[in-house]
């Protein structure tokens, strides 16, 4: 019996970026899947070592563009932790207001490209309309709709008044009724049931031992966010639930998704209902750092963000490690795909909420022989890594 | 469910358009959004820290045409649109507030525009 190999990207009508799932089926039925990735390398990690500890928070926004305040967070936070800077509370409550707010437009994202996805464009066109006044907001209070560009070291740089409190909340209510609504098309909705329920099952021990998080995870029943975990920002005073469900199919990975940009619109309102008044950020600059090492991870809308800092003293890092939530989710997540069909490949990739650029690393490894290659600046800058 | 969905796709061929049309009427970027930024001549005292702190480098600092009072090195920044990511660092580390900040966005062009001819325009009618 033979194997067929059918490549799902770099370029694929389903994948809106460059990813190749190398699909081997038989018949319909996959029996496994290899990812390839290295399309999308920018090496912002060797990059981040030739800047100033406040000229990278720039960069590192820009590692991933939806989740672009959570890695802000994160690498703040781990040079804060390296240079002792104490954060002012009222802060710590925007960061956390920021945060949400590209949770919740990131998880109506994901929840309109599987509409798309599964072939339910009308559905798509509208939740993408009413995401738009989400991204209002964050224009509202940073500046910008999707670059917010919010922190520096020890603080925010805008504040928000009652005037735009009030339109935040506003706003908010409006979007939770639109959420909601969504939610229940999810749930009950014909086409989309047959689409994702009981595909791409992932079994809460596999979901642990591939070390799967975030909605991922939290979608085959097991129960962990960092948020509650180990508390960041202001997360510490801010009651909410996480959110878990059972089935650990495609379906309840989008009804987690859903659940959770529901808790924090929820979240939005107690920030701004108890937001300490205060400075929003430190007095002084921050130019050179002692000597030190930070370990940071925050919970982005995809799951565990992983940061780890190096410091030798100076104005420079010496080392940043980004892990991001997709590499666990899209490498490991292959374990989904076995005995789905092939036209459910899309589908389970985009349950994982799949951010590319994100997960590139470069590291070459020639499948006969085993052996690994690494690749000076000056290969990499050729182009195409050698068809490997 | 389905039947449902069709009403609130049918309700919007006669609600509000969620769209502008662009070109003809006003773009719907906030007044808080960060767009092009230049100095003001008037206030810049040529510290140098804009371009110091620049996270892309798009500012270099460049020999004033006359001397002014509060500028004492005589010289002044340019920003370099095509470079520039407007994170508007520069705004918030310079020391007198001279970078003037608006909300205009439209900047798509085959020539690589800079702030230079802004800023000049601050030095009209001073001595």
């Amino acid at each position: 019996m033979s194997l067929i190999e059918i490549p799902v990207g770099p370029q694929h009508p389903a994948l809106h970026e460059p990813i190749m799932l190398r699909v081997r089926a038989d018949g319909e039925r996959v029996v496994d899947v290899q990812v390839v990735t290295g399309y999308n390398h920018r090496g912002a990690e060797k990059l981040g070592e030739r800047n100033t500890w406040s000229k990278d928070i720039f960069l590192y926004s820009r590692v991933c563009g939806i989740c672009n305040t959570v890695h802000a967070q994160t690498y703040t936070q781990g040079v804060e932790a390296i240079g002792g800077i104490e954060v002012p509370p009222r802060a710590q409550y925007l960061r956390t207001l920021i945060m949400e707010l590209e949770r919740v437009h990131s998880h109506i994202l994901i929840a309109a490209v599987m509409a798309e996805v599964v072939g339910f464009d009308s559905l798509f066109m509208l939740m993408m309309r009413d995401r738009e006044p989400v991204m209002m907001l964050k224009e509202l209070i940073t500046g910008n709709r999707v670059l917010s560009d919010y922190y520096v070291l020890g603080g925010v740089r805008r504040d928000i008044d009652d005037v735009k409190k009030d339109k935040i909340l506003k706003v908010l209510e409006r979007v939770e009724e639109r959420v909601k609504y969504y939610k229940k098309v999810f749930q009950e909705d014909f086409t989309i049931s047959r689409r994702l329920r009981g595909v791409g099952v992932v079994k809460p021990a596999d979901a642990i031992r591939s070390s799967l998080v975030g909605p991922t995870l939290r979608g085959s029943g097991v129960k962990s966010d960092v948020r509650a975990d180990d508390p960041y920002a202001a997360y510490g005073e801010i009651p909410f639930n996480v959110i878990t469900y059972s089935e650990g199919d495609s379906l309840s990975r989008m009804l987690v998704r859903f659940d959770e940009t529901l808790e924090s619109i929820e979240i939005i309102r107690y920030v701004l209902n108890h937001l300490p008044q205060g400075p929003i950020t430190i007095k002084t600059a921050v130019r050179v750092l002692p000597p030190g090492e930070a370990y940071s991870r925050v919970e982005a809308p995809r799951g565990e963000l992983f940061y780890h800092i190096v410091s030798r003293g100076g104005d420079k890092p010496y080392r940043v490690k980004v892990r991001t939530p997709s590499f666990h989710n899209i490498i490991n997540g292959v374990i989904a795909y076995r005995e789905a069909n092939i036209a459910d490949v899309p589908v389970i990739l985009t349950s994982f909420d799949p951010c590319i650029s994100c997960t590139e690393r470069v590291l070459i490894i020639d499948e006969k022989s085993g052996s690994v290659k690494s690749l000076r600046l000056k290969d990499l800058s050729k182009g195409w890594l050698g068809g490997s | 469910m389905g039947l449902k969905l069709i009403g609130e796709v049918l309700s919007n061929l006669i609600r509000k358009s969620s769209t502008v049309e662009y070109p003809k009427q006003p773009p719907l970027a906030l007044q808080e959004h960060r767009g092009r930024h230049y100095a003001d001549l008037t206030k810049c005292i040529g510290c140098s820290l804009c371009a110091l702190e620049c996270p892309t480098n798009a500012i270099t600092m460049n020999p004033l045409p006359r001397k002014l009072k509060q500028n004492p090195r005589g010289i002044y920044p340019i920003v370099e649109y095509g470079r520039c990511i407007f994170c508007y660092r520069c705004v918030e580390v310079c020391p007198v507030k001279a970078y003037i900040t608006t909300n205009f966005f439209e900047m798509g062009s085959d020539k690589l525009g800079t702030s230079n001819d802004l800023s000049m325009s601050t030095l009209q009618g001073i001595e």
